[in-house]
């Protein structure tokens, strides 16, 4: 085993030093670059974590309707050009409303399914059941 | 002039222009009708001036099918007919009621809507109600709230207007003792009608009393206007000259039975802030009593192979002090009398009333301490809503009117009513349900959460008693009992009137239909007679 010299101490001390600059410096740089990394999961945070939206989204999966594979389901729900929107938007209320505009043009194409007896859209049941496997994959 | 059969001073023979047999809405609107046009009518009634047990005993039957009605006494036999129980709603059919439908087998009228609208016009003042207008734009601006902003393609606000209720008995007696062309007999009850020897028509009718009085009456031209239940069972039971019952030669008399299915289910939950406050009561807008309703876009009915229905919200609250599940016979005998005490008269059917009180005093006095604490304080926001409707049934010919062995006192075989409620009904309601949903949700409006599964429970729905189809009307002899005049097919003289004759049983509550009909008969039946 070899003895810790100066020499190999302040070498360490630098790189670290020059690692954190130059990684801090990366991030702040890095605000600056437009990027697309469409998150999926950040999306699912507009589904309430609450015993009824978890029910909601136990029953949803028993439907045909609906996948119950969590990649399948997430890419037909990011079909959608509203719940596509939604992933690229960082701005919790306006991710929401997009969401909640994807549902209003569920019912208007009569993209609906029941679950426990509510007319649901397609979309918020989906988003159920996508948080329900997501968190079973957790 | 009314007169009493009962009192022996009726000739052996009565003699009119027109001879009306029964005094509810049909056969008072068509009497007071002709008259006014100059024809002479002998209008006849198989009870008398007010209740008499034995006289609505003769009403008495049985039900073999969907057993949520009644046959004995959701109707009343006496002067003024079931408007003595009627509680006042009013809507015309709609044009769809009307149409033949690719989609709905033996659907369709031979008139139309359009067809109609001059003499629903003319029904209106009858039944006490506002103007000829249904169409929530008509009303809007009179109206302390908005309309739903839900896409009129896929559901629209519907009107409907509140009849007093109208006592056909209160309003016209007078009108009817005073016509010196109407001569009105009570306890007149039609026994047979007789056919003149080796011809279609008509030429008498026999009338008796329960204590064996008779006469017979002689006219130009008779009309049947005893009821939805009763037009059937009187042509099913003269079969002295033919066999099969008049007008029953292609077995349809007494069949397509239908009937409102009143059921009150499916649930919305509104967001908060979203203006309801016109549909939950009745609004008194100048001129007219007003219920607002929801229906679907007729267009959407068609292509979704739906049936027709006006669904009505009704308000839930959180706190029970504001639910009316108190309301049922008693708090209506209750309500009922001291609305009449306090115009200084005794209720009609007093002693009945009293009695529904009585036993139901328990529901009498919750809802009288409701009411007084909903004074003191109102209720804010109801949690909810319920829909409520008298639900459409599609045209079915196994839903029927039969004649049974046992017999009433006049020797009429009694009847049994086969009224089928069918899965499919309820699934037509439960996707009627299905789109309102998803109109709210689609306007950001709040969610519905549906009553009817898709095994739907046949219990649920229960008779409005608006007994409907039973002498249908068709072009064809071979599809209805009577024709587009309402004129029995295979009888050149004998008309029906009432709701036996609707083809179809739209939603809309029947008597101003009913009353409609009798209006055009008249017009009708004045330039023929
Ligand atoms: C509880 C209840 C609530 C209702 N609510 C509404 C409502 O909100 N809106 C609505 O539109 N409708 C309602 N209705 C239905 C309404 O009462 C009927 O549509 C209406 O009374 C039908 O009128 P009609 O003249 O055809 O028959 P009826 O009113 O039944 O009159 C028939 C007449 O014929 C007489 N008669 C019967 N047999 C004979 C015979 N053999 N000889 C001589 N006379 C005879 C009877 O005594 C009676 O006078 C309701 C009915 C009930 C029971």
């Amino acid at each position: 085993m070899g003895t810790l010299t100066r020499r190999a101490l302040l070498g360490s001390v630098g790189a670290v030093a020059l690692g954190g600059l130059a990684y801090g410096g990366s991030r702040i740089g890095c605000t600056f670059v437009p990027r697309n990394h469409p998150d999926f999961f950040s999306l699912l945070d507009v589904v309430p974590d609450d015993a009824v939206a978890r029910r909601i989204g136990r029953n949803a999966l028993t439907l045909a309707s609906i996948s119950d594979n969590l990649p399948a389901l997430s890419a037909s729900l990011t079909e959608q050009p509203l719940i596509r929107q939604a992933i690229e938007e960082s701005c919790p209320t306006a991710r929401m409303n997009l969401v909640q505009d994807q549902c209003a043009l569920d019912f208007a194409e009569m993209k609906t399914v029941v679950v426990d007896g509510w007319v649901l859209s397609e979309t918020e049941a989906s988003l159920c059941a996508a948080r329900v496997l997501g968190s079973a994959s957790a | 002039m009314i007169s009493d059969l009962r009192s022996g001073s009726a000739p052996a023979e009565l003699t009119g222009d027109v001879c009306v047999v029964g005094t509810g809405p049909a056969g008072i609107t068509l009497a007071l009708e002709l008259s006014k046009k100059g024809r002479s009518v002998v209008l006849l009634e198989g009870g008398g001036a007010s209740y008499e047990a034995d006289s609505q005993s003769l009403y008495r039957g049985s039900v073999i099918g969907h057993d949520n009605i009644d046959v004995a006494n959701s109707r009343l036999r006496q002067f003024g007919g079931t408007s003595g129980h009627w509680t006042g709603m009013c809507a015309p059919l709609d044009p769809l009621d009307f149409e033949p439908r690719t989609d709905v087998a033996h659907h369709g009228w031979p008139i139309t809507r359009e067809d109609l609208n001059p003499f629903y016009a003319r029904a209106q003042s009858y039944l006490d109600l506002g103007p000829f207008k249904y169409d929530f734009a008509d009303w809007q601006a009179m109206l302390p709230g908005k309309a739903l902003p839900l896409d009129p393609a896929k559901v629209f606000t519907d009107i409907y207007q509140q009849s007093p209720p109208t006592r056909f008995a209160e309003k016209f007696d007078e009108a009817i003792k005073t016509d010196p062309r109407i001569d009105c007999w009570l306890h007149a009850n039609l026994t047979d009608i007789v056919l003149k020897d080796g011809s279609d028509a008509v030429q008498r009718v026999v009338v008796s009393t329960l204590d064996g009085r008779r006469t017979s009456v002689k006219a130009k031209t008779f009309v049947v206007a005893c009821g939805g239940i009763e037009n059937a069972r009187i042509l099913l039971n003269c079969r002295n000259q033919r066999p099969a019952g008049i007008g029953n030669q292609n077995d349809l008399v007494g069949r397509y039975y239908t009937d409102h299915m009143t059921i009150e289910t499916s649930t919305i939950l509104f967001n908060e802030g979203v203006d309801t406050a016109i549909y939950p009561e009745e609004i008194d807008v100048e001129g007219a009593r007003l219920a607002i309703g929801l229906k679907v876009n007729p267009d959407l009915v068609k292509q979704l192979h739906l049936n027709n229905n006006s669904a009505f919200l009704v308000a839930q609250y959180d706190k029970d002090v504001y639910n009316d599940d108190f309301r049922n016979y008693g708090w209506i005998g209750f309500t009922t009398m001291v609305k009449t005490f306090s115009r200084g008269h005794l209720p009609d059917r007093f002693a009945e009333h009293y009695c529904d009180v009585i036993d139901d005093f328990g529901a009498v006095a919750t809802g009288v301490y409701r009411h007084a604490v909903r004074k003191v304080a109102p209720p804010s926001r109801a949690a909810a809503f319920k829909l409520r409707q008298d639900a459409e049934q599609s045209p079915n010919p196994d839903s029927r009117v039969t004649l049974i062995a046992d017999k009433d006192p006049l020797g009429f075989n009694r009847v049994a009513l086969d009224w089928r409620v069918t899965s499919e009904d309820l699934l037509k309601l439960r996707r009627t349900h299905e789109v309102i949903g998803a109109a709210i949700g689609a306007a950001g409006l709040g969610r519905m959460q549906l009553g009817i599964s898709e095994t739907p429970d046949l219990e649920m729905a229960f008779s409005a008693y608006h007994h409907m189809g039973t002498t249908r009307m068709h072009a064809d002899p071979k599809q209805g009992v009577v024709d587009a005049d309402c004129r029995v097919h295979s009888v050149s003289n004998l008309y029906m009137a009432g709701s036996s004759t609707f083809t179809t049983g739209g939603c809309a509550n029947p008597t101003l239909t009913v009353t409609t009909l009798a209006i055009r008969l008249a017009d009708h039946l004045a330039v023929a007679v």
